[in-house]
């Protein structure tokens, strides 16, 4: 199988398949997938149930190099089921998760302290729009490991994610996403937890109108999340720009790392609760209210502008020890 | 309903193996497929593909698309998986001419 590195770096990170950011995330040559297509560990449950099969189960993981840290990368195909969590692929997540973790314990094992330029990291790039519904509760399980196993990889390994293709993470992957130290996104970027049309069909549309796309843009979008903070950086759309920032937050020690964190804390769990007090106190019933209550202004042009210009002009949500 | 297991031969006239190990190439999304090139000694001289796919009742139009390229091409000596969600004939035959590009062409 060929993947020409070079090529792939200013390759457009949205218009990438998993595989395609598995092995431009990493150092050329570096990536070695687990459970790769040769392996054919596809789910069962969808053959029963006749509907299509992938030989990777719509997930690429495996190990890279970054200099010389080792980089356990997960990387999800959304055109596959909807990037959706299901039996084997779950498990191929979090036992990413957990073979990082047995890696950093090795390492401090053997050498005492884990030194700062080789410490292991965890790269995940979301695209996902959360459980697969047929096979719901393998893929509930599948999640609640991952969230365990993130748990105890705070403050040891750092856990980065990437939203920036074409689902983003919503669902139970939103959950995960917004878990990891640093969340990084391009233009196309997007959390939620509930998708569009759900909540419209849910609450209603005067809650929440599914057809109007500059709205979901503006509430779940990468921009949004910028401001607001739940998004770290917001960076250009190709596969080098995300392993460049990798690389230098590979670099940045764990504690500082951490600060980066938006859950996981009882302070950052009243920084959450103080955000959602200022938007009932404020009756806020759209992002840019918000935005503008953190001092941005052209309210309407945020979302337009070129990325440089509006990574010049926004004002963001101050967050505590950044 | 389960999926549609298809299994065919072909043995081209002129056979060409391929250069690398293995090609892999396309993501099983609606109207697409994926294909998994695989080299091996128990294939020699033939070409034999393996078909999961989520339509009845196109055994033929496959036997035909894949026996066509294989005469065409020389492919050879590989075991060719596919897992398929309801591609047209086009899409069947372009992604095979990918897999093959990237399993480094034929000799």
């Amino acid at each position: 199988m060929r993947m020409d590195w070079e090529e792939l770096q200013e390759k457009s990170f949205y218009r990438s398949s998993a595989r395609e950011r598995a092995y431009g995330i990493v150092d050329p040559g570096t990536f070695r997938e687990f459970l790769g297509p040769r392996d054919k560990m596809y789910s069962p449950h969808l053959v029963i149930l006749g509907e299509a099969v992938e030989f990777d189960d719509g997930i690429v993981v495996g190990v890279g190099k970054i200099d010389k840290h080792p980089v356990f990368v997960i990387s999800q195909e959304g055109n596959f089921v909807g990037g959706a969590l299901g039996e084997i692929n779950g498990a191929k997540m979090a036992y990413m998760y957990k073979i990082a973790l047995k890696c950093y314990e090795a390492m401090k094992e053997k050498y005492g302290t884990v030194p700062e330029d080789r410490k292991p990291l965890v790269v995940v790039s979301y695209d996902s729009g959360g459980v697969r519904l047929h096979e719901s509760n393998a893929g509930l399980v599948a999640h609640s490991e991952c969230m365990e196993a993130l748990w105890k990889l705070q403050n040891k390994v750092p856990n980065i994610s990437i939203t920036g293709s074409s689902l983003g993470a919503y669902g139970a992957q939103g959950f995960v996403c917004m878990s990891g130290d640093v969340v990084l996104a391009n233009d196309y970027g997007r959390i939620g937890l509930t998708g569009p049309d759900v909540i419209q069909q849910e609450v209603g549309k005067d809650e929440f109108d599914a057809s109007d796309r500059a709205l979901i843009w503006r509430t779940m979008g990468a921009r949004s999340k910028y401001i607001l903070g739940d998004v770290d950086y917001l960076l250009k759309d190709t596969i080098k720009e995300f392993r460049e920032k990798v690389k230098e937050l590979a670099d940045m020690s764990m504690s500082d790392i951490s600060k980066h964190r938006h859950l996981g804390s009882p302070e950052l769990v009243e920084d959450n609760l103080e955000l959602v007090k200022i938007a009932a106190e404020l009756k806020i019933d759209d992002s840019k209210d918000l935005w503008e209550y953190y001092g941005n202004e052209n309210l309407d042009e945020l979302p337009e502008m070129p990325q440089e210009e509006f990574l010049k002009v926004a004002k963001r949500r101050p967050r505590r020890g950044m | 309903m389960a999926l549609t297991e298809l299994n065919f031969e072909f043995t081209p006239k002129e056979p060409k193996e391929l250069n690398d190990e293995w090609g892999h190439v396309g993501i099983v999304s609606s109207g697409d497929l994926e294909i998994l090139i695989e080299k091996g000694n128990a294939y020699k001289g033939k070409a034999s593909f393996h078909i999961l796919t989520t339509v009845v009742g196109f055994d033929n139009v496959w036997e035909t698309v894949l026996g066509r390229l294989v005469d065409k091409t020389g492919l050879s000596g590989v075991k060719v998986s596919i897992n398929d969600n309801a591609a047209t004939p086009a899409v069947v035959k372009r992604r095979l001419q990918q897999a093959i590009e990237n399993g480094g062409g034929l000799q």
